[in-house]
């Protein structure tokens, strides 16, 4: 499957208004993906919407959430079903600061229909940590039936190596993000206990914007995702 | 100043009780993203953070810092401690905030 697993709806204020749940959707259709998650800042409230484009157009979709750790660790929360993301958005939000958004700094956050119409605004800014910590963050995705990805683990921002100066040699996590394959030899280098074989591997776009999703370069073998998400292909 | 004197002076909790405190500070780091303080600390400084990752541990014994200071009243865990214990490596903690805390060691000649 050609997959893009992280990448921003217009519920992530730092994302374009245009990425709304037809034109993400239909965007990585015409791409030729077969396989994405879209994963909000802090919040899963898009993903309803989301969904039933996504299965309109027979696109397959893995509900998800980009979480901030208190460490300011970035990692991809993915689940299997709508219910389970829905279900951790109230884990979520017992973790989330209540800080209010100030949409001419930060930008919108749209919360939208399968329509594209707004339907309301999430008030409260999703561009903060929660206050878990990274391996409590882990712990609670697993908890809820989910699977976690370190974000763009080499990034300079909110990465796990930038944070917390290398990958953690006890952390269950199931999978790092890498920008391209010299970055993922990077990884290895610099973390001899992580190996090719230790984990899985994902090249996502981090998309912002609609041009910024993947093209169809990226293959996640069927045995890997059944593997992480089971069986329901 | 050794680790000992200053605690005497500063009051600020020891997480780590059962460590030699004979330890020099030469000097103190202050810092929170880790890739950061392991690319720019130095050997016998105290490390004062509000990060209180397990991974902390590992870079403080790559600078070979004297000891680490958590500030601010961020909070030690029990497991926090005790890997520090295990590594030999001495934990205070701070309720002053971090520029607070880093004044206070200026003070005592640091």
């Amino acid at each position: 499957m050609f997959y893009d697993l992280h990448m921003h709806s217009c519920l992530s204020p730092c994302a374009e208004d245009a990425m709304t749940p037809n034109n993400i959707c239909n965007m990585a259709f015409i791409k030729g993906l077969d396989l994405i998650a879209v994963t909000d800042h802090n919040s899963t409230k898009n993903l309803p919407a989301i969904d039933k484009v996504a299965k309109n157009l027979g696109l397959k979709l893995l509900y998800g959430a980009e979480l901030e750790t208190i460490e300011e660790v970035h990692v991809l929360g993915l689940f299997n079903t709508l219910e389970k993301s829905q279900k951790f958005q109230e884990w979520i939000d017992s973790k989330m600061p209540n800080v209010k958004n100030d949409e001419d700094y930060f930008g919108h956050q749209w919360i939208m229909n399968e329509m594209d119409e707004k339907t309301g605004d999430e008030e409260r800014l999703l561009l903060v940590s929660l206050s878990a910590t990274l391996e409590e963050t882990v712990a609670a995705v697993h908890e809820y039936g989910g699977r976690v990805i370190l974000a763009h683990v080499l990034d300079r921002a909110n990465s796990v190596t930038h944070q917390l100066g290398f990958i953690p040699m006890d952390l269950p996590y199931d999978g790092l993000e890498v920008k391209n394959e010299e970055q993922r030899l990077r990884v290895i280098q610099s973390n001899p206990w992580v190996t090719e074989d230790s984990t899985n591997w994902f090249i996502d776009s981090d998309a912002h914007y609609l041009t910024d999703i993947n093209e169809p370069d990226h293959f996640l073998r069927e045995s890997v995702y059944k593997k992480l998400w089971g069986d329901d292909l | 100043m050794t680790i000992n004197e200053l605690i005497e002076k500063t009051g600020w909790k020891l997480s780590t009780p059962s460590l030699d405190l004979s330890g020099e500070i030469k000097g103190a780091y202050c810092g929170d993203l880790l890739s950061w303080v392991m690319g720019n600390g130095e050997p016998q400084q105290a490390w004062i953070t509000v990060q209180v990752h397990a991974n902390v541990i590992a870079v403080a014994l790559l600078r070979e810092f004297s000891c680490i200071i958590v500030a601010d009243g961020a909070n030690v865990t029990e497991d926090f401690a005790a890997k520090a214990t295990a590594e030999e490596l001495v934990v205070l903690e701070s309720d002053l905030p971090v520029y607070e805390s880093a004044k206070k060691l200026a003070e005592l000649g640091i």
